[in-house]
């Protein structure tokens, strides 16, 4: 080989040296998952929305855990016991459990996260779950200042080992508020010496999670490695794992397709139909506990009348709304609670087994019946918020009941926020409204619609109140079910609203990504996850 | 010189104090609240949160609290990102924007002023029709379209650099610099030319023509420091804007700088850090300006005069 030949094989290779150094840093020990838009807070006390969670839920483990595919498992506690009323659950925590700087995690650890949320300083929105979506003794006078004596509340640990949970009525879906999301320990020492610096520098961090926070960039990411003292640190597979920040769904698209991200937060609705050919088999979707339904003012005239309430909701293609119109791959509902836990079978609105032209004659029946017709059209404004999706669905919802029955609908798009608040002033007509539920289960919709859970719907209804109350005393979930039906058939009968459709999760996911499966609660642990 | 400069500095501070009270009380006209309700949170925790933010107090009162600590250099608490304050925020975002700006602004004023030179210079040559080209491009298709069309080609495509994000160090500069800089090389290669095409026929030009000094030195030493003026005009606010970060670049891009801070906060009610970015958008824009003035002075000794 002559000098020049080799000079030139030299120079390759170093350019393919300082290509390969030039080249992005995704080497497999990482799992890139997008975040969407920044989350509000790393404090697991404060923290409130989805995407945190999915950090948190990674970074600190609860009592109980979520598998894979979300179903109830055991966490730091490895088994706990039910008193016979139901109102006592007894946490067994695991032996030897460790924070993630060697510290013992011990069961007061757990009762000072509750203390915590529920502390009127702490200023969290999440006190409720405690107060409200199951009744601990003693939460909501703790939340509401009332007292601030941490003994009155009916969580305690009578030993280092042992949680007790003490509620007010019986509850069989608490164990689904014992996860990290709603119940993370808090390490107390950690916490009193740096205050919540504790949750988001890596330096001060003290987890007991399946990883450790090991670096925090505002509206960039997070990057969490896996945590040695983890009890079960062995079956952790995924070395690293980066949660991306990105606003735009568009440009989210765009860094799952360049390598930059594994699993997208979203995936843009204008691309649905494409992806799912381009890339067949990485579009996810699977229904979440996001109900879209249509609220009617019925303190506003002529809202007040259930036959044009009916009629509304009846004229309402649901199949044609969500497929042809929205089409973000929501799925259709002539329920209210059903869809969420499969071991539920509640009822549908009576109409529900009609065909759509035979709901559409009866709609037109029962509008006329209501006073109205050609000469006497309806004129309606749906108050909406501005985001895409909602105006798209509140514009097909205009133009079927345009088409069947005549009425004049105008959309009244507003900013989230003078959305929210526009709730309470009244001031609307016909609401396009939503719930997320706290679990994947029927009682987190209907105790939201007890007439004295929210008085933004001015309905009047002891029957209901006092189906839920019987419910209520149930503490087996079965005979619970069937009680909570009886209920749901009160409210469908009411037509206060319509229900439209469940909204579903829509995620790309890269094939080398196992583990990441169909979740309603959308609990996607990272610890379960694999990189082929 | 010092006097211009204190009473510049004097009158943007007045422009600041302005500034911040009419954005506290417009912000609150917006309806809804950082912690509009959510519905499932008793009233008494509701009244709880807002007061642990003060929002339970009299607007004046508020007013009186925020201008007192910002006195101290204390922007607030964020209501919208919880574990940080508004001082932390800007100190995070800050130097990312300014990253941006900073080489948009340099890529901008360099490729502008010599496409616009050779543009000039070669009237109606294929530099000129070229030079005009990209300047049309440039003003011409906005940001969020030859963003994603960039990121699509030689992200998606190509693979040669990062679609977004800030995790690559000068790869993640690249794009976003190149679609911030464009239609500023646009404004700026247009300005030159149209400003050096005029300058070379005035008198004191003409004048060193016939004193038979070089086509060289007449360009460098009479016809640019005439033609710069307008150009040194747009640089200042344009600065001032670049460096301050594009809100729709660093959405685009997925970065990290105070414009998407910006936008979230105002979206989600966050008085504070709404307040604390606009009060540095408007202290560099004030920064800027003065500096413009003293530039302006210096190649034109009639601006400094005649103020």
């Amino acid at each position: 080989m002559t000098s020049h030949g080799l000079k030139k094989i030299l120079s390759g290779l170093a350019l393919v040296a300082l290509l390969a150094a030039g080249a992005p840093a995704f080497a497999d020990d990482t799992l890139d998952r997008g975040v969407g838009s920044e989350w509000s807070s790393l404090d697991p006390q404060v923290n409130f929305d989805a995407a945190a969670a999915w950090i948190l839920a990674d970074a600190y483990e609860g009592l109980v855990n979520f598998d894979s595919k979300g179903a109830l498992i055991p966490g730091a506690a490895e088994s706990w016991d039910m008193s016979e009323d139901g109102k006592t659950y007894t946490f067994h925590l695991r032996d030897g459990l460790k924070w993630s700087n060697g510290d013992a995690l011990v069961a007061q650890d757990f009762v000072n996260g509750i203390l915590r949320t529920l502390n009127p300083e702490t200023a969290s929105e999440k006190g409720y779950y405690f107060y409200s979506t199951i009744q601990i003794t003693g939460a909501s006078a703790l939340a509401n200042g009332e007292t601030a004596d941490t003994a009155t509340l009916g969580v305690t640990a009578p030993d280092a080992r042992t949680v007790v949970v003490q509620m007010e009525t019986p509850a069989p879906h608490m164990l689904q508020l014992m996860g990290s999301f709603q119940l993370a320990p808090l390490h107390g020492p950690s916490f009193a010496a740096n205050g919540t610096a504790t949750f988001i520098d890596p330096a001060l961090v003290v987890s007991n999670g399946a990883y450790v926070i090991k670096e925090v960039v505002p509206q960039s990411h997070v990057l969490l490695e896996r945590n040695p003292t983890y009890w079960d640190a062995a079956n952790v597979k995924i070395p690293f794992v980066k949660y991306h920040v990105t606003e735009d769904v568009g440009t989210e698209l765009k860094r799952y397709q360049a390598g930059e991200i594994d699993i997208t937060y979203d995936v843009p609705l204008a691309q649905m139909d494409s992806l799912m050919t381009d890339l067949p088999g990485q579009l996810l979707t699977f229904p979440s506990t996001y109900l879209i339904y249509y609220s009617f003012n019925l303190s506003l005239p002529p809202f007040d009348n259930i036959d044009l309430r009916r009629a509304l909701s009846l004229a309402i293609d649901r199949d044609v709304l969500e497929g042809k119109i929205v089409k973000g791959g929501a799925i259709p509902t002539f329920s209210y609670a059903s869809g969420f836990d499969p071991a539920y079978s509640g009822p549908q609105i009576a109409e529900a087994a009609m065909t759509q032209p035979e709901r559409e004659a009866l709609a037109q029946e029962l509008y006329a019946k209501a006073g109205f017709g050609p000469d006497n059209p309806l004129k309606l404004s749906i108050a909406s918020t501005v985001a895409e999706i909602n105006t798209k669905r509140a514009n097909g919802i205009a133009l079927m009941w345009k088409k069947v029955l005549g009425v004049q609908t105008e959309v009244n798009a507003q900013e989230r926020k003078a959305w929210l608040d526009l709730f309470y002033t009244d001031d609307w007509g016909v609401f396009a409204d939503n719930l997320v539920g706290d679990f994947a289960g029927p009682e987190t919709f209907l105790s939201y619609m007890r007439p004295s859970a929210e008085p933004g719907y001015d309905w009047v209804k002891p029957e209901y109140d006092a189906a839920m109350d019987v419910a209520a005393q149930i503490p087996d979930l079965a005979g619970r079910y069937l009680a909570l039906a009886a209920a749901e058939k009160i409210l469908l009968e009411d037509y206060i609203f319509a229900p439209i459709a469940i909204e579903p999760y829509r995620h790309l996911v890269k094939p080398n990504v196992k583990g990441f499966e169909p979740s309603v609660a959308g609990y996607h642990n990272s610890q379960f996850m694999t990189l082929d | 010189m010092i006097p211009f400069v204190a009473k510049r500095l004097w009158n943007g501070l007045l422009t600041l104090a302005a500034l911040a009270s009419l954005t506290f009380f417009i912000m609150r006209l917006a309806p809804g609240g950082p912690f509009s309700r959510n519905r499932k949170i008793s009233p008494e925790v509701q009244a709880n949160i807002e007061a642990a933010f003060h929002l339970d107090e009299p607007v004046v009162r508020q007013f009186a609290r925020y201008i007192w600590g910002l006195m101290r250099g204390d922007l607030g608490p964020s209501t919208r990102f919880r574990d940080y304050s508004v001082n932390d925020l800007i100190a995070s975002g800050l130097p990312t924007s300014l990253t941006i700006g900073f080489w948009a602004i340099l890529v901008a004023g360099l490729v502008g002023i010599a496409l616009g030179l050779a543009g000039a210079l070669r009237r109606n040559g294929w530099t000129d029709y070229a030079a005009g080209t990209i300047g049309v491009i440039g003003i011409a298709i906005p940001i969020f379209i030859i963003g994603p069309l960039m990121q699509a080609y030689f992200s998606v495509y190509l693979g040669w650099l990062p679609v977004g994000g800030w995790n690559e160090g000068w790869r993640s500069l690249v794009l976003p610099v190149l679609v911030l800089a464009l239609p500023n090389i646009a404004y700026i290669s247009r300005l030159t030319r149209s400003s050096l095409i005029e300058s070379q026929r005035e008198n004191h030009v003409r004048t060193a023509r016939a004193k038979g000094i070089g086509p060289t030195r007449v360009l460098w030493g009479h016809v640019m420091t005439g033609a710069l003026l307008p150009v040194i005009a747009y640089l200042g606010p344009a600065c001032a804007a670049l460096i301050t970060g594009s809100i729709l670049i660093e959405t685009v891009f997925a970065l990290p700088g105070i414009g998407r801070f910006f936008v979230d906060a105002a979206l989600n009610r966050d008085y504070p850090l709404v307040m604390g970015i606009t009060l540095v958008y408007g202290g560099f824009l004030i920064v800027f300006n003065i500096l413009t003035d003293l530039v302006r002075g210096w190649l034109d000794p009639r601006v400094r005069h005649g103020t």
